[in-house]
């Protein structure tokens, strides 16, 4: 599956390394979307994932010439996107990782399970998490990173991402049984 | 990895809920892109003329290494050369020389001197030919011998010219005799 990937995308990716305009629009439009959702997912609005999605394809084609398929083209391109989120969000000065504040609220208070599966509520949990939380939230389950990767992207160290990764874990279900609650 | 976890990531593709402004990304992608071409190309020209300088300075110290080899490899050639350089002088001032006198003899009969004139002419231009294709290669044999012809003709077209003067001078005297 993942060299099937490698393959397919190889020739668009070989011609857009050659600076092809339709090749690079082909590859545009294969990742656009997923690209988008990411940036989205990270960053809470419309104009500041459109921001960050036209960087990093700007930036991608531009240092395409390094890429040397030890990853899928997506994942080389997920990497720019996230990378470029997250450096949004600092120069935003929005904290990301406030632990302080939510450490002690949180340890006090025993783990519930979630009470409901539902997707949407799950969605709108993490959008109402601290942005810290939603951080690491969405790298870890949605984008499906380790913690090692994790680590490396947030510049945390690997302890520091699993004992947030639990905490942001458990605030999320909180505030999902709070919505059943509400709903 | 508990029952949450499992939930979500089988929903993974469920979070991918929106659309892209793909036509106007786009626009924006591409005209970053044209920009960066033109930084691009500008650095670019910055980069060739550091290559060509590199290319530049690799080429002269190549052909100079190369020249100096050459060099120590033909040093016996080039005294060949200079050998060769010598006689050709010699033989050249010699003639020019020679067809100086024939040309200022007052006895000789002007379409004499013409044609003379004429035939130097023509062993001078064959012995350019000749002399290019000798530094061309100085090895060939042929060559070392269509010079060498070269000035045998002049050579005998001098003694020619000189039998003709004393036999008009001959005649002349026989002439006198007469008288």
């Amino acid at each position: 599956m993942e060299t099937n990937i490698l393959h397919t995308h190889k020739d668009l990716v070989e011609k857009s390394k050659s600076g092809d305009r339709k090749s690079q629009y082909q590859l545009y439009e294969l990742y656009v979307d997923a690209m988008y959702n990411i940036s989205f997912r990270m960053l809470g609005t419309k104009e500041d994932a459109e921001d960050i999605i036209q960087d990093s394809f700007a930036e991608a084609f531009k240092k395409l010439k390094t890429f040397r398929y030890e990853s899928t083209f997506g994942s080389w391109l997920k990497r720019i996107v996230i990378n470029k989120s997250i450096n949004h969000l600092n120069l935003k000065k929005i904290p990301i990782s406030p632990i302080g504040q939510y450490e002690h609220k949180i340890s006090e208070e025993t783990s519930e399970p979630l009470q409901v599966f539902d997707i949407n509520k799950i969605k709108n949990g993490i959008k109402i998490l601290p942005n810290g939380y939603r951080e690491i939230i969405n790298l870890y389950l949605i984008e499906g990173y380790d913690h090692i990767e994790i680590s490396e992207i947030l510049g945390i160290t690997i302890s520091t991402s699993k004992s947030q990764y639990h905490r942001a874990k458990k605030k999320l279900i909180e505030i999902v049984n709070t919505l059943e609650y509400n709903g | 990895m508990d029952n949450f976890e499992k939930y979500i990531q089988e929903n993974r593709h469920l979070f991918d809920d929106q659309k892209a402004d793909k036509q106007k990304i786009w626009q924006n992608i591409e005209s970053n892109l044209d920009n960066t071409k033109v930084i691009y190309l500008w650095n670019l020209s910055g980069l060739k003329i550091a290559a060509t300088i590199l290319v530049l300075v690799g080429v002269f110290s190549i052909t100079g290494l190369f020249i100096t080899s050459e060099f120590n490899q033909s040093e016996q050639n080039e005294i060949v050369h200079q050998e060769l350089k010598d006689i050709d002088i010699y033989y050249k001032n010699l003639v020019s020389f020679q067809v100086q006198l024939v040309n200022n003899h007052p006895k000789l009969k002007p379409e004499n001197k013409k044609e003379f004139l004429s035939f130097m002419d023509e062993l001078d231009k064959d012995y350019e030919i000749l002399k290019l294709e000798m530094t061309k290669n100085l090895n060939n044999e042929y060559i070392l011998e269509a010079i060498v012809n070269n000035y045998k003709k002049r050579i005998e077209l001098i003694e020619n010219l000189l039998e003709q003067i004393n036999d008009s001078k001959k005649s002349t005297d026989n002439e006198s005799y007469i008288l």
